[in-house]
């Protein structure tokens, strides 16, 4: 296998990959701007210089010559190479500022030139403590700079489109925005203008950039040049934690990082995940994230003697237990979701089981002609597939309808659905009937008609499986706190800098923003022993462990091997 | 003073007959152009049996034919580099985007001899199977792309150009593009990407433009006096082209002579001329009688000599790498002793500032930050710690971008302050009297 010597540790290499490629997966860090694994290499931003020779071959004997030490002569460009286009082939020795001063003394040479004209405004920047040119700077970057004269001035402040502002003076002119448009979206929406050090990027004349994916060039971008309108100026970065989670309004099940501050939702990321995503996101699915933070739910209610009334969790939990109770199995119509996860689905298959009633249906949520080829579906619901491979179905619309107007229906289970939006159901049709609901916002046209309802832990609250369209199931974590304590929630939550380290008087310590609701593998397994069932497993992990082993379509799927990115499931004959 | 008698590399360049711009009335017009024998080199090349593709390349090799534009690199050994041919289109290019100040030369080829450039072209394009060549010339030449579109349309009237080609099985068009004026699209991969309708950015090599050039197809990129030696390299033999001039850097080459001469101009003779021939015989010495300071030897960014550095010194590669400059493009600039080096050099580091493309940061932020600093110096604002930071500037942009521009920008710098340096330290001298700093002694 041919083999590279990168600061006089030699590596084993398969193909011609590119040098800072492989430095990358191979944890050797370089500093760079402009590359990016999935689009071109322009070699524009010249920071990943390094120092690049051959072993010297004798001409005639072809053999390689060695000096008075018995070690190969090594012979070097002339010149420092860009890593980024630097193709690798066997016996090439590299050396890069570890361990040659002249390569540390360009970067440096290049982070001074980089931060000559650069507005130096941190204090007022989006990304500033996310910023590759800030870390770099600060790691790789000369001390102090000599330039003395006024700074290029530039506009600032330009609406690129809906989503997206350009501040013209921090732009480096990495051109990834502009390789994004032309090589991965095709929109073409972006170009440089201008020339030399007044360049950067904006729209052709009378173009507005408002692709479908426009806001992957906020993420791309490696400064503060272009910021997200619904997020700029919001937060800090340093305030937020930073949780590796899946999107929800696709069947895609994108990954993402979910940003959160004062237990708030501030933004969605684009997180690579290779087989699912790549490196990007629509932005539907970025800006989709208020229904987290608004018309949550205060708490559990009932309808008691005609009037609603709040309650507390065992009061609901008691009486959606009466309620289950007070019917024969065959009278009651459970509802599972393709909103929640394997895990809640599955409990609820099991009191559906207990009770007598027959297998939850699921409401689809396909919207036909929506999507596109690349990362937005038709199918709106994220778990969808994970439903079918449980062996739940669609509802059939007309005879559950018909059961309900016969009277043949007495209660409906509702699990983080809405019937009713959905259009299974209109509101008097279930006001003749009982009705149990789990439900995420207020918003729920459901819940005006629900005798008892508890509000449910959303995605980012809960632990649990998601199963995309191409069968590749991901976890999903906590990405803030609910009210009540949980160890399995506790145990997996991600931490910002403030919840470690501030004072109880900081706004973030407020339990204000924490929504009191519940995941379905609480509240489930609560009602279940209510009816002498024991649902009662140690963690989310414990009941995805036994889905794992008893149900081939999800052989696999253990959290373990999901780990990070998900883990592909085999195809199973029933698809959605 | 006793002048040391040197030899010139040109011989005996006051009998030299001019070749490529010879003294013919109306040579730009295509009958008077063929009356003269133009286009039978063409004609043996496609016609005879003495030539076939590999056989005109070879010759070019071997005459020694060196690029025009800059590089001076080996034409025919360039035209090697062609891969085979497959099924493909080939393209050639004709560089007459000539920007560089100090550069004028290939202007009086498309003025006054176009046809010798377009038979070039046509041989060459022989000679490596080329589908079309595009000639870029720079848009401010809009009277000369006029002039020479008009000739093409002459050209291909008469069957020398397009489809069977002199009743041949051989095809190939030229198409004349206009540039959009900007100094960078004379470099080789930026001209192919503009070309293409792109931005102007420059490639980062390799592919190399005969792996990947104009629309990612073969590409080979000639200058235009480059190619329009190769017709007389045809005609007149390897050998009589490899025995004009320099040794190294054979062939007739055109000075564009400018600055403080008598009779500025482009002239042809010999390569290898000793730049004293050129300033005192050819253009009949300095103007008014002043004194010489300071040559530039081939466009604006090669490096300035002094005047007591170019005795002895001839216009070929290798003599003046040997004095420390460069050929370039053969565009002399030549400064009397009333010139003021630190304001001559404000204005070169204006124009790279303002023609850098902005693609790399070394040359995007350093050119600027260069003409800022001469700039402060030639306002008797600078100190002597602004000529070190100029002289680290230069270290720092040099070799580390994508094409050459950074370093075009950065050697006037280095070898002006070099070479001149009491000049800007009478300057910074200056300003420490005026503002009473005395902390640099």
């Amino acid at each position: 296998m041919p083999k590279v010597t990168i600061d006089n540790k030699v590596y084993e290499f398969e193909g011609r990959p590119k040098l800072l490629q492989f430095c990358m997966e191979h944890g050797i860090e370089i500093p760079y701007f402009c590359y990016h694994s999935a689009m071109s290499v322009p070699a524009n931003c010249r920071q990943c210089l390094v120092k690049v020779g051959n072993p010297q071959v004798d001409r005639a004997t072809r053999e390689p010559v060695l000096d008075d030490d018995g070690n190969p002569v090594i012979q070097y460009f002339p010149k420092l190479q860009t890593s980024c286009s630097m193709d690798m082939t066997d016996g090439l020795v590299v050396h890069t500022h570890r361990t040659d001063e002249l390569v540390a003394r360009a970067q440096r040479d290049n982070l001074e030139f980089l931060l000559a004209n650069h507005p130096l405004d941190c204090p007022i920047c989006d990304q500033a403590g996310n910023c590759p040119l800030q870390n770099q700077a600060y790691k790789y970057g000369p001390e102090g700079s000599r330039f003395e004269f006024d700074k290029v001035h530039k506009p600032k402040k330009i609406e690129l489109g809906p989503r997206v502002m350009l501040d013209g003076e921090r732009c480096i002119n990495c051109t990834r925005c502009v390789r994004f448009t032309s090589e991965i979206s095709k929109s073409n929406q972006l170009t440089i203008i201008e020339r030399g050090v007044k360049n950067y990027p904006l729209t052709p004349p009378g173009v507005v950039f408002d692709e479908p994916y426009s806001m992957n060039v906020i993420d791309i971008c490696p400064v503060g040049a272009l910021t997200s309108k619904d997020f700029r100026f919001r937060a800090r970065a340093w305030e937020m934690s930073k949780t590796p989670s899946i999107v929800t309004g696709t069947s895609r099940g994108s990954n993402c990082y979910y940003w959160v501050k004062d237990n708030e939702v501030m933004r969605i990321t684009a997180r690579t995940n290779v087989e699912v995503n790549g490196y990007w996101l629509a932005d539907v699915d970025r800006l989709n994230y208020r229904k987290f933070n608004d018309a949550r739910p205060l708490g559990p209610d009932m309808v008691s003697e005609g009037a609603r009334v709040s309650t507390d969790w065992d009061g609901a939990y008691e009486r959606a237990a009466t309620l289950l109770r007070g019917v024969s199995g065959d009278e009651v119509l459970f509802i599972g979701s393709a909103h929640a996860s394997v895990e809640d689905n599955y409990l609820l298959m099991k009191l559906a089981d207990h009770v007598g009633a027959s297998a939850p249906v699921y409401i689809p949520h396909v919207e036909a002609g929506s999507g596109d080829d690349w990362l937005v579906t038709d199918d709106k619901a994220e778990n969808a597939q994970g439903c079918e491979r449980l062996g739940m179905h669609p509802v059939d619309e007309t005879v559950v309808r018909a059961r309900l107007d016969s009277g043949a229906i007495k209660l409906v289970y509702v699990m983080d659905e809405d019937p009713v939006a959905s259009g299974l159901f209109t509101a008097d049709q279930l006001k003749s009937v009982d009705v149990v609901l789990h439900y995420y916002n207020t918003t729920n046209e459901t819940f005006p008609v629900a005798n008892v309802s508890l509000p449910a832990a959303t995605i980012v609250e809960t632990i649990g499986t998601f199963v995309n369209d191409q069968g590749h199931a991901q976890r999903v974590r906590p990405v803030k706190a609910i009210q009540s304590m949980n160890r399995s929630l506790m145990m997996e939550t991600g931490l910002s800098r403030q919840d470690r380290h501030a004072t109880p008087f900081d706004k973030w310590s407020k339990a204000e923003n924490k929504v009191n609701c519940q995941p379905g593998w609480v509240t489930i397994p609560e009602i279940a022993s209510r009816l002498n069932l024991d649902l009662n497993y140690k963690s989310p992990k414990a009941i995805m462990a036994e889905i794992e082993s008893s149900n081939p379509a999800f052989s696999g799927a253990t959290y373990d091997a999901m780990g990070l990115t998900g883990a592909r499931l085999a195809e199973v004959g029933t698809t959605v | 003073m006793e002048q040391k008698k040197v030899e010139s590399n040109a011989g005996n360049w006051k009998e030299y007959t001019r070749v490529l711009l010879p003294p013919v009335r109306d040579l730009h017009r295509l009958d008077v152009y063929e009356k003269q024998g133009g286009y039978s080199a063409l004609r043996s090349v496609l016609k005879g049996d003495k030539w076939d593709p590999k056989s005109v390349g070879d010759a070019v090799k071997s005459s020694g034919l060196r690029g025009r534009g800059g590089a001076a690199f080996n034409a025919g050994l360039k035209w090697s580099f062609m891969p085979p041919v497959d099924e493909r289109p080939r393209y050639l290019c004709c560089n007459g985007d000539e920007s560089e100040p100090g550069t004028f030369k290939d202007r009086q080829l498309m003025e006054y001899n176009p046809h010798l450039v377009f038979e070039g072209i046509l041989i060459a394009a022989y000679s490596m199977s080329i589908t079309t060549t595009f000639i870029y010339v720079r848009g401010e030449y809009a009277d000369w792309i006029k002039h020479m579109e008009g000739e093409l349309k002459k050209a291909y009237d008469k069957g020398f150009v397009g489809k069977n080609i002199m009743g041949t099985d051989f095809s190939t068009d030229i198409v004349i593009h206009k540039g959009a004026g900007a100094y960078i699209c004379g470099e080789e991969t930026s001209l192919m990407e503009s070309l293409e309708g792109k931005r102007a950015y420059p490639r980062s090599k390799p592919p190399f433009p005969a792996a990947y050039g104009v629309f990612g197809m073969p590409t080979t990129i000639n200058n235009v006096e480059t190619l329009a030696c190769v017709p007389l390299i045809i005609d007149r033999g390897a050998d009589w082209f490899a025995g004009i001039g320099a040794k190294t850097h054979a062939g007739p080459l055109l000075y564009g002579i400018s600055g403080h001469v008598n009779r500025p101009g482009v002239y042809e003779y010999p390569s290898g001329m000793l730049m004293t021939d050129l300033i005192y015989d050819v253009c009949k010495g300095m103007r008014g009688g002043k004194k010489l300071k300071a040559v530039v030897p081939g466009g604006s960014s090669t490096p300035v000599l002094r005047a007591d550095m170019i005795e002895g010194v001839c216009m070929d590669s290798d003599s003046l790498r040997a004095v420390g400059s460069m050929l370039g493009t053969g565009g002399m600039l030549v400064m009397d002793e009333d010139t003021d080096m630190v304001k001559w050099l404000r204005r070169v580091s204006h124009f790279y500032h303002h023609e850098s493309c902005g693609q790399c940061t070394p040359c995007r932020e350093g050119t600027g930050w260069l003409e800022d600093l001469v700039g402060k110096i030639d306002d008797g604002e600078g100190n002597l710690r602004d000529l070190d930071i100029l002289i680290d500037l230069c270290y720092q942009m040099e070799g580390r971008t994508v094409c050459a521009l950074a370093d075009a920008a950065a050697w006037p710098v280095r070898y002006t302050i070099d070479r001149f340096r009491s000049e800007f330290e009478a300057k910074c001298r200056a300003s420490h009297v005026a503002t009473g700093d005395l902390q640099i002694a």
